[in-house]
């Protein structure tokens, strides 16, 4: 009963196993050659341009984490450099004062010595004035004394005279 | 007005071989494994012509044609998933393309309508020298032949047999206690008729293709000849056998499409349904 309707179909739609056979082996070489030079190439190449944009994204992601680790390093490194710097900044400040001290009192204690030096040479000089205004002026006495006199003085009088003439100056 | 109920049914059912080969060793070879070869030639050259210089940075042409593949192969893996795809994805291009073409082949100016008259028990008749591929329904058969035999290895190698046969005859939603005393023979009889329908999948797929592509042609064939058929002066039915037919092309273009893309989806359905499980696992 089924083989009846099958040969009926079969001669009915012309179906018969060599034409059957022959499209089967021309879809079957169809099927090869798509496979073999189209799809899979394409699919090769697409899977390796997926593999490639994912192993992009990766590195994009790793590079990222890096940039935020390495931007971390930076603040801290930066944080460190900064607090270095207050210290060596505080230190510098109190060595500067120290010595600025230090030189204060030596330019303090110079111009002391500076001045009591002068002091001392306005003293002698002065000291020195003096006794050279003394021994003119008994010199001038003693001159002018000799010329009011009229006469020559002896050394005991150019003595006495400028005795009298030193006593009276320094009075 | 009336016309005769053969209107309709001027095409032969059947592919046919020259006359002068009908009798000889090569009287397999018919007008329809004749074009068969010319699209297989065509998609060779095709194919080699795009794919010679594959570049992982494409040119345009190979851009345009990854697009498209690109696309479908999205489309199937949404489907099928990743593992399963990659290995019935060539399939289900190869019977897209193939069935594409081979439908549109059929609309070429001349397939169905250069040929010869021969006597053949004392009555005339006419043999095209081209007939559509898939208006020849052992070539439907193959592509169905081909298709199942691979959803068949495919069922065994991702699913095997025990789990397949669970699959069809076992009771589904994790049912458990006297309630399997009903749903046993339920799930047998579902079971049952799931082999019948796995059984008629071939005959649905190779007659539903071949159906569609042998009444596009009987259409077109009827929309040239309609001047003719409605006894209209020559003149006119030159004119008619012109301009009819035209809208009918748009149709038949968009029917070959179609009928790839149904053969193909039921092919992606198939193959989902035997090898993707309710928790989505291969």
């Amino acid at each position: 009963m089924i083989q009846q309707i099958l040969d009926q179909i079969g001669s009915s739609f012309g179906v018969t196993w060599p034409k059957f056979i022959a499209q089967l082996f021309l879809f079957l070489i169809a099927y090869f050659v798509l496979s073999r030079y189209a799809f899979g190439p394409i699919m090769k190449i697409l899977e390796e341009r997926r593999k490639r944009i994912e192993e992009g994204q990766l590195n994009a992601e790793k590079i990222k984490k890096q940039l935020a680790e390495a931007e971390l390093r930076y603040q801290e490194v930066l944080r460190k450099a900064n607090d270095d710097a207050q210290v060596l900044l505080e230190e510098s400040r109190k060595n500067t004062e120290a010595f600025s001290q230090r030189e204060m009192e030596k330019a303090v204690k110079e111009s002391a010595a500076i001045v009591e030096r002068a002091r001392h040479e306005i003293a002698s000089e002065r000291n020195r004035m003096v006794d050279e205004v003394k021994r003119e002026m008994v010199s001038l006495v003693i001159k002018t004394t000799a010329k009011v006199a009229g006469r020559v003085l002896t050394p005991e009088d150019q003595r006495r005279l400028s005795e009298e003439a030193a006593k009276d100056l320094a009075a | 007005m009336v016309f005769p109920l053969n209107f309709l049914a001027n095409a032969e059912l059947a592919a046919e071989s020259p006359g002068f080969l009908r009798d000889s060793f090569l009287g397999w070879f018919t007008n329809s494994i004749l074009v068969t070869a010319i699209v297989l030639g065509v998609i060779v050259w095709v194919v080699r012509s795009c794919t010679r210089n594959m570049q992982v940075i494409p040119g345009r042409g190979q851009n345009f044609l990854e697009a498209i593949v690109e696309g479908f192969y999205g489309s199937v893996e949404s489907i099928l998933g990743h593992k399963m795809t990659v290995k019935a994805f060539p399939l289900l291009a190869s019977l897209f393309l193939f069935i594409c073409m081979a439908d549109w082949s059929g609309l070429f100016p001349g397939v169905g309508s250069i040929g010869w008259f021969h006597t053949h028990n004392g009555e005339t008749e006419f043999t095209p020298l081209l007939r559509g591929t898939t208006a020849d329904l052992n070539m439907t058969l193959a592509l169905t032949a081909v298709s199942m035999t691979l959803w068949f290895y495919w069922t065994m190698q991702v699913t095997g047999p025990v789990a397949f046969i669970k699959e069809l005859f076992g009771v589904k939603g994790g049912m458990t206690g006297p309630i399997l005393l009903f749903l046993v023979p339920l799930f047998l009889f579902i079971g049952v008729l799931e082999v019948v329908s796995i059984l008629v999948r071939p005959i649905s797929l190779s007659f539903r293709l071949y159906g569609n592509v042998s009444a596009g042609e009987n259409l077109m064939s009827t929309m040239i000849n309609i001047g003719n058929l409605l006894h209209t002066p020559q003149w006119l039915s030159n004119i008619l056998s012109v301009i009819v037919p035209i809208p009918f092309y748009f149709l038949e273009i968009l029917v070959g499409f179609l009928q790839a893309m149904i053969f193909t989806v039921l092919m992606i359905v198939y193959i989902q349904l035997s090898t993707v499980h309710e928790d989505g696992s291969h």
